[in-house]
């Protein structure tokens, strides 16, 4: 077994993650020693109270207290959060326990779509022209005085879940309902007061793009670009394929990244990895959100850097304990990963056609996370991929066509 | 007649393993673990996946239907598990044995059968009771050359939080309580769990 690194990593998962195996793989591989916490106990912490933690995620500042008397017992050189939540989470640890992280101010305000944009356009950066309503309002009031096409969207909910445009006050009323029932379900609606309000913004035409990138003492490094060729026009926004390198031209890949970096300073984002959303137009390169954690899902085995051996988790983590830092330079190959679309709703009996899947020339992995019996949901409603099929190769052309290749070989059997 | 067709399902856990489901058993009497090629030499299935160029292959084993495949080197398992699949076919193919009866050996067999003795007790008394509070199980299935091999049943099957349990839980509490054991794999199919406790959501 592995001779654990004498620093301890406190690592936040949610017991939600898809991220599980992607931190605790590469925490072994640097062989540091591990602490992971979630927001419900592990039925080992008992039996192993220096490698579990239970943390009170909803409550930041009680979570870091908590973190605070682990660390007097078992010292902690540094932390991680792996989603929107336990980034706010991290940062309030890491402001306790004087490790390298962000402000809490700035992780609330990347979580937060309103505080963002009211952040972003303070200082001047490029996003859409946006207001807020309470669930309680009359749509007659505002929906015809609004512009369209615009898009609702509930102000933390992940994988673009509640998403939806509107190209006009019949289609935004519909929507404004559509997402009120979504904020009603059970696992949202106790979740806090942003649950009564809807951010209503400008559509932003143009080709999508993520940026995935580390932040280091406040100076952003991009570590890759993904284009999204399934155009993102709604009316609801299902991710589906990236590929990179990004095939947009490199003036407008600069500008992209440019505007990424001027949106971490707005934000006050110092430390650790960011992921962000931008669409570029005519008018120049627009901030869609930007959050203080990687990339979500499993997308990150779709980059590898240096020589291909060097893992994205492993960047954050060198990162977190203060460990140097190997090549930041992505791959030479292309590369990409495509969410697996819900075909309908419906309970997953059978899923066909992995292995032929697998055989497809490029196609380095078909993963499936949904297990049978499970309910899938389409968007705007549902939030949860049933599976990821990753390709490399020479170019986003030839990775983007074996993702798809790969895609027509699945048969999904759905009751 | 034809020989009936041999599919082969891959199914990677990581950059360093991946299973391969095979349509037909290989291996009916538990589980045999070769860690060298030439602890393969007399089983030609194994041998075959060691010789494979270039995959630098660490480890095979064989249970069932099942041929996990752990390997050292960076080739991606789009390339090397394409190799994997014609090595099992070949050796299938031949007519002769997948693999040597299991060689008599009686110094290291006896370790590991204390090994298994006491890493069962372990599972019995320890593990099985906390993870049966998340309805999850885990069978031993075999120890070779010190190394546990184990599946994961239950809330454990397809569990989001597997890994943590299996790295975190059980690996931590055999290296406090059988320091002996060198390694653990877990040979589940998690992509089959009907129940798992904790299942992913995008983030």
């Amino acid at each position: 077994m592995l001779r654990p690194y004498t620093r301890r990593l406190l690592l936040l998962l949610p017991t939600t993650t898809y991220r599980t195996a992607a931190f605790v793989e590469a925490a072994r591989r640097l062989g540091v020693e591990l602490t992971v916490a979630s927001e419900r106990p592990s039925t080992f912490e008992g039996a192993q109270p220096a490698a579990f933690l239970t943390l009170d995620f909803a409550a930041p500042e009680r979570a870091a207290e908590q973190a605070a008397e682990f660390a007097r017992r078992h010292p902690v050189a540094g932390v991680v959060g792996v989603d929107d939540d336990t980034a706010v989470v991290a940062a309030a640890i890491a402001g306790r326990l004087e490790l390298t992280g962000n402000p809490v101010a700035a992780a609330l305000a990347a979580r937060d779509k309103h505080m963002q944009r009211v952040e972003l356009a303070r200082h001047g950066a490029p996003v859409p022209r946006f207001e807020l309503h309470g669930l309680g309002e009359d749509v007659t009031d505002f929906a015809a005085r609004l512009r369209y096409p615009c898009v609702l969207k509930p102000l933390r909910l992940a994988a673009s879940r509640g998403v939806i445009r509107a190209d006009d006050p019949a289609g935004f009323a519909a929507a404004f309902q559509r997402v009120g029932r979504i904020l009603a379900q059970p696992d949202v609606v106790g979740c806090g007061d942003w649950t009564s309000r809807v951010l209503v913004e400008d559509f932003i035409p143009g080709p999508e793009v993520a940026l995935e990138g580390l932040v280091v003492a406040g100076r952003l490094h991009v570590l890759a670009l993904f284009d999204k060729p399934d155009p993102l026009d709604g009316p609801f926004f299902e991710e589906s394929i990236y590929t990179t390198p990004s095939r947009l031209p490199q003036r407008a890949q600069a500008a992209l990244g440019a505007c990424a970096r001027d949106a971490v300073v707005a934000l006050g984002i110092r430390e650790g990895p960011v992921h962000a959303e931008l669409r570029w137009n005519e008018s120049g390169p627009w901030l869609i959100e930007l959050a203080a954690r990687s990339i979500g899902g499993r997308c990150s085995a779709a980059l590898r850097f240096g020589a291909g051996e060097t893992s994205l988790e492993e960047i954050i983590i060198r990162h977190a304990l203060g460990m140097p830092l190997p090549s930041l330079e992505r791959e030479r190959q292309a590369s990409g990963v495509m969410m697996i679309p819900v075909p309908t709703t419906g309970v997953l009996r059978e899923l066909r056609g992995v292995a032929a899947a697998r055989t497809v020339p490029l196609i380095e992995d078909v993963v499936i996370t949904a297990h049978p019996g499970q309910m899938l949901l389409p968007w705007p409603e549902g939030w949860r991929y049933p599976g990821f099929i990753f390709a490399r190769g020479e170019t986003p052309e030839v990775v983007e066509v074996a993702l798809r290749t790969a895609h027509r070989r699945l048969e999904f059997i759905i009751e | 007649m034809d020989a009936p067709e041999i599919r082969i399902t891959a199914e990677p856990i990581d950059g360093s393993r991946c299973k391969f489901m095979v349509s037909q058993p290989l291996h009916a009497a538990g589980v045999r673990r070769f860690a060298s090629p030439a602890e393969a030499q007399d089983s030609p299935l194994a041998a075959a996946i060691f010789a494979i160029p270039g995959a630098e292959i660490g480890e095979v084993i064989v249970s069932g239907n099942l041929v996990t495949v752990v390997k050292r080197g960076a080739t991606p398992w789009t390339a090397v598990g394409k190799s994997v699949g014609q090595a099992i076919r070949a050796a299938l193919a031949s007519g002769a044995p997948p693999l040597a009866p299991k060689a008599e050996a009686p110094v290291a067999t006896a370790d590991d059968d204390t090994l298994y003795e006491r890493v069962a007790q372990l599972f019995d008394e320890q593990v099985n009771p906390m993870v049966a509070r998340h309805g999850g199980r885990v069978e031993l299935i075999d120890v070779q050359d010190a190394v546990v091999m184990l599946r994961m049943m239950g809330g454990c099957q397809g569990c989001g939080m597997a890994d943590v349990t299996l790295r975190q839980g059980i690996e931590a509490m055999l290296q406090q309580h059988v320091p002996a054991v060198k390694g653990i794999v877990d040979i589940t199919d998690h992509t089959a769990g009907t129940n798992p406790y904790f299942a992913a959501a995008k983030k």
